[in-house]
Order: structure tokens, then sequence, then C-alpha cells
């Protein structure tokens, strides 16, 4: 035998394990024997994907659900050994490839929004220091590390067997663990959803990134929507979007 | 970096891990078990309540580290971000038990299940190769575990026994004994349980798992771990542990999870059946 004869029955049983109609199963492999595996392998992806993806599969409908399956477990090579970001290996197909198979326009936003809610979930970050109570205007604010800030062209959220829309309407929402673990969904607004944005990349204090907003907006009354402004802030503090205020202040004073 | 805790290793009968079983499990942890085992695929790397949960075990507990993806008998490259990341993952939680299949589950992308390597000669050489580095860069030795298959590959060189061997010693690694798989596989190939486990490896023994299967209406075996352990499987494990002595063994359940006191009771055969051997051994050395 070559030195990768093994290797040729490996691609061959891969082959056939992805695309079953168009490869057939090795020489020397029973069909009975072969048809364990087809379905033990299948099930398992289709496992992992149904856990994540309870609304896509239920608004597209079990037959067409599972053609995408088998599409995604044929033509998408995924490459991570954990098994929590096969969904997103889903994701990144319907955004990545052109599929043959005709699905709904919204489909891939909103397989990204139910990603979304498992990757929020199970991120793994630490909680920056924060002075919970620190004045959001004046200080820089500390957003939850959790955030997702998400704009999609199609309402996502409403999406269901019974509700698919025809036409685009843009959606903004935000998703994020709470201090008790569990994860959060709020409706937000393109202007919440800027100034979240300016506030995540950069050193803005509240203050600045509202005149910022104003300036851009080219608002008439730029200290009227600083106001407003830290009306929104100080309710993300209280949803826990917001943590509260970076330390630096405050720890040079104890460094003294 | 989260801090590393003091290393637990695991002796005695334990309990595959699992999300469905926390809650009743932090009520109280039944003495039977003394240690758990996880698959790091579904838990490293993970933050939020996930994290939590496991850290509040693995701070009272031995956990014991059973890996599903580093596919090592398989094409692709040996996966070495994968083992940094486990080598991380089980310093945090004071793991000192690594066990992965002697199997495959990767051509060149993922299939996401265990798959039979050809047993010949150079299959031997590619898997030991891999194994070893695994060894390197983990910093310990591995256990590899005989695996269940419903499928002999054609060509083979050798005995699965032999294979199996020939792979332990040339990888300088440790053997993980699956009782139940050697039943399915015996069953599903006709041959002798007995004479395939007595052929293997044993004095390199270092973990054992038992399990239930289904059976399928042709009489196929199903290595689900979704039913109680059968008669012939624990007769199986008390043949072993006359072989290999009081070795850590863990019960895997992974479907139809029944309530903690049904497996409970299934641990504590295990732990039974380790004290017999125990006290056979002590009788000996009298």
């Amino acid at each position: 035998m070559s030195k990768t004869d093994f290797q040729d029955f490996q691609r061959a049983f891969g082959r056939h394990l992805r695309d079953p109609r168009q490869n057939p199963r090795p020489d020397g492999v029973p069909a009975r024997r072969m048809a364990v595996y087809n379905e033990l392998l299948f099930n398992n992806i289709c496992g992992f994907l149904d856990s994540c993806f309870p609304v896509c599969r239920a608004t597209l409908g079990e037959k067409r659900w599972r053609q995408l399956n088998r599409s995604f477990y044929r033509d998408w090579p995924s490459h991570t050994p954990w098994f929590h970001e096969i969904p997103y290996e889903l994701v990144r197909y319907l955004n990545e490839t052109t599929l043959k198979q005709p699905l709904p326009a919204w489909l891939a936003e909103l397989a990204d929004y139910e990603w979304v809610e498992l990757a929020v979930d199970i991120i793994d970050c630490p909680i920056p220091n924060h002075a919970s109570k620190g004045d959001l205007l004046v200080e820089q604010p500390v957003l939850n590390p959790t955030l997702m800030n998400l704009s999609y062209q199609w309402p996502v959220h409403k999406i269901g067997p019974d509700y698919r829309p025809r036409k685009p309407q843009p959606t903004h929402l935000l998703v994020y663990r709470d201090d008790q673990d569990k994860v959060q969904f709020i409706a937000s607004n393109p202007v919440t959803a800027h100034l979240l944005e300016l506030l995540k990349n950069s050193s803005l204090t509240g203050r600045t990134a509202c005149l910022q907003i104003a300036r851009e907006l080219q608002h008439p009354a730029p200290e009227a929507l600083v106001s407003h402004g830290l009306a929104i802030l100080e309710q993300l503090r209280q949803q826990g979007v917001i943590l509260g205020t970076h330390l630096i202040a405050a720890g040079t004073t104890q460094a003294r | 970096m989260t801090q590393h805790q003091k290393t637990r290793t695991a002796s005695g009968a334990g309990l595959g891990f699992r999300r469905e079983l926390i809650e009743m499990l932090k009520a109280g942890v039944p003495s039977e078990i003394n240690f758990f085992e996880l698959a790091p695929e579904n838990w490293a790397g993970m933050g939020g309540k996930s994290a939590k949960d496991l850290r509040y075990f693995s701070e009272r507990y031995p956990f014991v580290c059973h890996g599903l993806s580093l596919s090592l008998g398989g094409i692709a490259p040996l996966d070495e971000s994968l083992l940094r990341r486990l080598r991380e993952f089980m310093a945090v939680h004071g793991m000192t038990l690594y066990t992965e299949h002697l199997s495959w589950c990767a051509d060149d992308s993922h299939l996401y299940d265990l798959l039979p390597i050809p047993l010949t000669e150079n299959a031997v050489k590619w898997t030991v190769d891999r194994i070893k580095h695994a060894q390197d860069i983990l910093g310990m030795r591995i256990g590899i575990e005989n695996a269940s298959y419903y499928v002999a590959p054609p060509g083979a060189e050798m005995s699965e026994a032999e294979f199996i061997s020939a792979i332990v010693l040339e990888a300088d690694c440790l053997l993980h004994l699956d009782v139940n798989n050697i039943y399915v596989n015996s069953r599903n190939f006709n041959f002798d349980p007995l004479a395939f486990m007595a052929a293997l490896p044993l004095e390199r023994t270092c973990y054992v798992h038992v399990a239930g299967h289904y059976v399928e209406p042709d009489g196929l075996l199903i290595d689900t771990h979704g039913a109680a352990v059968v008669a012939p499987v624990w007769t199986l494990l008390e043949t072993a542990y006359q072989r290999i002595g009081n070795v850590p063994t863990c019960l895997e359940r992974d479907f139809n999870i029944p309530d903690l006191a049904a497996l409970t009771a299934e641990v504590g055969l295990i732990a039974q059946l380790q004290s017999r051997i125990g006290q056979a051994e002590r009788g000996v050395v009298r």
C-alpha cells in the first residue's frame, strides 16, 4: 500500500458523507453500514444548527431548512474544532457564498441575529473596571463588553412563521448579557446606535460624543441634543448597556 | 488570563458533565461521583453562565478532558491552536488527563464525528507522529480511546488490537479503554470481546469508559450513550479491572438523560466493581 492510500479512503469517505448523491460510497463499504454514518453525521450537524436557529428553521419550513443544512455541510469547509462555533459557520456560509437554493432575502440577517444570541451568551470577556455611578456627560462612558450594537436591513426580531416581510425596514437592536448573565434584547434607533459606536471606538465623553453627533446632523440646538443624549445614556446605564464611566481620574487620585 | 487552579487528579467513578445535569448537581453531588468528564469542544473559550457553572464544579471536583475534535488519524494538519487552547483550559481547571479517540473527524475540513482509521502501517506512522506532536504541545502523555465503528475500512494490514498496540507503544501514549465500544464492535463484527480486550496494551490503561448503546431493529448496535449499561458490558468492565486494577472510570450518558438518581446508581455500580478489585488486590498483597 502506498504511503497515502489510507488517506485516499478517508477522502472518498468524506466526499460521500458530504454529498452522498454525487459521490459513490468507497469500494468495499457495505451500504447498510455506510447509511449509519450518513445518518449519524448529518443528524449531528443538524442538531447543532437546530438548537441555534429555531426561528430560521420554523420560518423556512423543515424541507427547505434541511436542504440548506445539507448544502452547508456539502459546500462549506468548516475549520473550527469548537462546536459552539458551527452555527457561525452557517452565518458565514449565508453571507459569503452564492447559494443555488432560492432563500428569502432576510434569511442571512435572521440567521445572524439568532447566532448573536448564542454568541452573547457565551462570549468570554472580562468586565472592565468602571465607576458605576460616574458622570456620563463629563466622563468617558464604559460600555458593556458583551454588547452587540446591531443594524439590519430587515426587522429580524419580528420575523417568524407568521411574519415574512416583503420590504426591508432598517432595524437597530442592542443585544448584551446583563449582570445576571442573561441575554437581553433592546430595540434601538439610528442615533443611539451611532452614539454607542462613537463611544466604543473613541475616548469621547458623553458630552463630546453628543456634540459630535449634533455637528454631523447640523442640529440647530446642540445643547438640546446633549440633554436628549444624556437621557439616552442614563437609560442605557439603567439597562446595563453602559456600565458606568472610566476610572482613570479616580485611579490617579488613589495613586496620590 | 484566568487564574490557574491547583491540579486535581481523577480517581474512582465519575460521570460525564452535561449542562442538563448542572441544576441537579448544584443541589448536591452524590457521594458516588468522584469526578466529572467533559468534552473541551463544548466548554473551552466560553464566558458567562457556562464558565461560572464549570468553575463552580472544577473548584470542587477533578475533571477529565475528553476530546472529540483533534482528529488524530485525520488528513488536515494537526490543530496546534486547539492544543494550545486545551493546555490553557486544562490549567485553568486543574485537569491532569486528556484523552482523545483513535479516529479521525476531518479530511481537509471538519466532518464533526468520529470515523474509523484504515488499519495500515502508514496510518500507524501517521497517527503516531501526530500523537507525539500533540503530547509535545500539551506537555503530557495523552490517552487514546478504542473507538466504536460501523465500517471496517478495506485494505487492513493488521488487526485492530495490533493497530492500537503499535500506536500506543510507538507514540508512548496511554490507553483509554472503552468497554462499551469493544462490546458494540464485537457484536457488529462478530468477534470475541474478551480476546480482543486481552490483546490490547492494557498495562497502559489510564482511564475507562462505560456506556449504553442502542440496538437497531436488524440487530446492529449503535454507540449512542443513550441507554443504561447492559449486563455483558458490566461483565467486560469487571474482567478489565482484574487485569488493570482500579483505574478511574466514567459513565458516559449523552442522550435520553435520566434523572440524577438513575445515573448515580450506575456510577455506584462502577464504584462497587472497583472496590471489589481493591479488596482482591489487598488480598494478593497479604
